[in-house]
């Protein structure tokens, strides 16, 4: 992006910004100095421009706005003019089709002021680094900067198709990067004359702008509309593992294999018993206990369990991962028949 | 092994001081251990302690109990009195400590339970269960359980405490926590005999683990007989009701069912006030057991055929499940009905039950840090107003130093 330092803003020059003092409150300082073309005696202010209604008669009156135009209305002209569907703006020149939903109340008096609030609350939206995703704080200030001067494009209407365009791409590889669900950039609504688009109907432009967007991200040539120096690369958390209910943990004998039925003559007689089968016993489960006591000391080196012993107890790793060895090698304990 | 007998296949003797470091209490327990027989009749013994001279053993266990202090009574048992403790050089080390209540039958010896509890506790070690770092005696000749510090309850306070609301996937997560521990038991041929919420105890961060190994034994050998009063009633599998000698893990399978089935109702699952009782209330559930059902059922000590077909009864069909254990989903409530099978052949064993399908389907189980609590959400209430105290950086003063960004989200 080409830095912009002169804008055309009545001749004014951004440059050799006391170093405090924050952009917002210089234009907006600059805005309020600036002499509205309007006289603004607080009669005018209050007078609607459509009706000629005046709060003075109406105290209840509210003024509504509407970001394609920032046109400024009463709330009865609104109810008038738009309720039975999108109709052109009343302001004489203006002719932007606006429609009744998108109409809010003015939060601020002077309505560049209002519109240049909502120009960075969509760049904040999608320009939303933190320090932590940069290598070092120079990095983030040049970001920062980087942003404002997006910002100052959009605001004083300078490559606004390009600079829109660039941000929906970055919208897009960022939402690519971190998984999340893909934001969708809004641009500036009273910019659509800018790109042609005057009469737009239920966001035909919004989804122009993400399939052009999404060729983009398709093909391997990775515009992500802007780049900055100095930003961690995002690695995405690896997909969670699909839940283990043994927790990784498994016993298999490691010295013998277990088969399904062994013949012995003092067995035979129990294999039989009905009263043995009834309450459940399981074979398998004798073969595995008398293999497992039979072979379970084969690998245990008591030195190496003094050893293990004498790391300070109340370790709780410690006893699971010496469990966890014992177990995996089949070599668990014996352990006798109280009663 | 803590309590190691002179036969033992696999000797594994812990070194002195460890786990158990009571001489005359270890040789009572080494004859005590190759008795096929009831406690009451055991031949108990006891060595009496060789007065004045210097006894190396008696002076490790005493290295041992000084290593301790104990603090605040937690709770009681039937068979013990549990205290709060810790480690003498490090008083954030928090442990338990168990004493062994003074029993009368057992005037020369040592309560059953205890040696149970010492015998099967010092040889597993799983996440799961409860944790024992050492033994000793006290002076009047009673033993004392230094167990790990589970400060958060159990399952049965958690269902009961309406205080505290949880979803199905937190059933889920305590539930593989219970399954994992019984499995481990069984995988190293540990009978548990008294599984209910009330020996799940819940650690610190929110582990659930088994506890309570008073009741334990080694699975029986072919033939060997063994008690069939074990297992709490409400908990207790059919064919124990029967009088049943020879069981195995599916006993305890049943009572992890009734376990997981009692936190999805919040509830008692099947509560009765005799053991009579108790098997009319099962078989109100599951139907009249039969030969065709359940193979030589008849053959039990305690059966009883119905007196005529009309007291036959039929199992509750899955819409009652579904009606009554809706927090299960139908996986939960097929595991759950495997698990409390009649006829303990066709039961899941542990190691089935965590095959099960139930655990991978959705929802996911909660992650232990997640879980609802009886300790109340203080820790991560003090963290987050620790951040917001502390938004200003700490070189601010510097301007240099401070990144340059205003905020127009709040706008
Ligand atoms: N490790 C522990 N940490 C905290 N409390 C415990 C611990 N062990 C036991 N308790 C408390 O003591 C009670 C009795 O313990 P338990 O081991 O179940 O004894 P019993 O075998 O006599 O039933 C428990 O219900 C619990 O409240
Ligand atoms: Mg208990
Ligand atoms: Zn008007
Ligand atoms: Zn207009």
């Amino acid at each position: 992006m080409s830095k912009v330092t002169s804008r055309a803003n009545g001749g004014q020059v951004r440059q050799g910004e006391a170093g405090g003092a924050s952009p917002l409150s210089k234009s907006l300082y600059s805005l309020s100095l600036k002499p509205s073309s309007r006289p603004r005696t607080d009669a005018a202010s209050d007078v609607c421009p459509v009706c000629k209604s005046s709060r003075y008669l109406n105290p209840n009156m509210k003024f509504l706005v509407n970001p394609e135009c920032y046109h400024k209305m009463c709330e009865s002209c609104v109810d008038r003019i738009f309720s039975h569907g999108p109709a052109p703006c009343p302001i004489a020149g203006c002719a932007r089709t606006l429609r009744k939903g998108k109409f809010r109340e003015a939060t601020f008096e002077d309505l560049k002021v209002e519109r240049e609030v909502d120009i960075r609350r969509r760049v904040a939206s999608i320009m939303n680094k933190e320090e932590s995703d940069f290598e070092t704080l120079k990095d983030y200030n040049d970001y920062l900067e980087q942003v404002e001067e997006i910002t100052w494009n959009l605001i004083l209407k300078i490559d606004v198709d390009e600079t829109n365009h660039r941000l929906q791409r970055w919208a897009d590889a960022q939402a690519a990067e971190t998984g999340a669900t893909r934001r969708t950039y809004e641009p500036d609504p009273s910019m659509a004359g800018a790109s042609g688009v005057v009469l737009k109907k239920g966001g035909t432009q919004r989804r122009a702008l993400e399939t052009s967007s999404g060729n983009t991200t398709d093909t391997n040539v990775k515009d992500k509309g802007f780049n900055f120096h100095g930003l961690k690369k995002k690695v995405a958390p690896p997909p969670e593992a699909p839940f283990d209910p043994f927790d990784g943990w498994s016993i298999a004998p490691q010295y013998y294999t277990l088969q399904n039925d062994y013949d012995a003559d003092w067995l035979t007689k129990h294999k039989r018993e009905k009263e043995q089968l009834v309450g459940g016993y399981q074979w398998s489960d004798f073969y595995n206990r008398a293999l497992q006591d039979a072979f379970g000391g084969l690998t245990v080196f008591i030195d190496d369990e003094i050893r293990a012993r004498d790391i300070p107890s109340g370790d709780a790793a410690i006893g699971t991962e010496r469990a966890a060895t014992a177990a995996a090698g089949g070599q668990d304990v014996n352990m006798d028949d109280i009663f | 092994m803590g309590v190691s007998s002179p036969a033992a296949l696999s000797p594994r003797p812990k070194p002195p001081g460890s786990h158990l470091a009571v001489p005359d209490r270890a040789k009572a327990l080494s004859g005590l251990s190759r008795a096929a027989k009831p406690p009451a009749s055991a031949p108990i013994t006891r060595t009496p302690i060789d007065g004045g001279e210097a006894d190396m053993a008696e002076q490790m266990n005493d290295a041992l109990r000084s290593q301790f202090v104990s603090g605040a009574r937690l709770g009681e048992g039937t068979y013990a009195i549990v205290y709060a403790g810790h480690y003498r050089h490090d008083p954030t080390k928090l442990v338990a400590i168990k004493k062994i209540k003074l029993n009368a039958d057992f005037k020369d010896g040592i309560a059953m339970d205890a040696i149970r509890e010492i015998k099967y506790l010092s040889e597993l070690s799983h996440p799961n269960i409860i944790k024992l770092h050492a033994v000793f005696s006290t002076k009047d000749q009673n033993l004392s359980l230094v167990l790990e510090h589970l400060p958060l309850g159990d399952l049965e306070g958690l269902w009961k405490n309406k205080s505290i609301t949880y979803s199905s996937a937190d059933i889920k997560a305590w539930s593989n926590m219970l399954c994992q521990a019984i499995w481990f038991c069984h995988a190293n041929h540990v009978l548990h005999r008294d599984i209910k919420g009330n020996n799940l105890l819940i650690a610190a961060d929110n582990t659930v683990k088994l506890a309570d190994f008073g009741l334990a034994r080694s699975f029986a050998d072919p033939g060997a007989k063994m008690t069939s009063n074990v297992i709490t009633r409400f908990y207790r599998p059919p064919e124990l009701l029967y009088g049943c000698l020879h069981y195995a893990g599916n006993a305890d399978m049943w009572s992890v069912g009734c376990v997981i089935a009692e936190l999805a109702l919040r509830q008692f699952f099947l509560p009765s006030e005799t053991d009579l009782q108790q098997l009319s209330v099962i078989i109100d559930v599951f139907g009249t057991p039969s030969e065709e059902s359940w193979p030589g059922v008849g053959s039990l000590r305690y059966y009883q055929p119905p007196p005529n077909r009309s007291a036959v009864k039929l199992p509750q069909p899955l819409s009652w499940w579904r009606g009554r254990l809706p927090l299960l989903g139908d996986d939960g409530i097929d595991m759950v009905r495997g698990m409390l099978a009649m006829d303990p052949q066709k039961r899941l064993t542990a190691e089935q039950a965590l095959q099960h399908r139930y655990w991978t389907s959705a929802p996911r189980p909660t992650k232990k840090e997640n879980l609802p609590n009886e300790g109340g959400g203080m820790k991560k209430e003090g963290e987050d107003l620790k951040r917001k105290g502390g938004e200003t950086p700490a070189g601010a003063g510097r301007v240099d130093k401070v990144a340059r960004k205003l905020d127009f989200g709040g706008m």
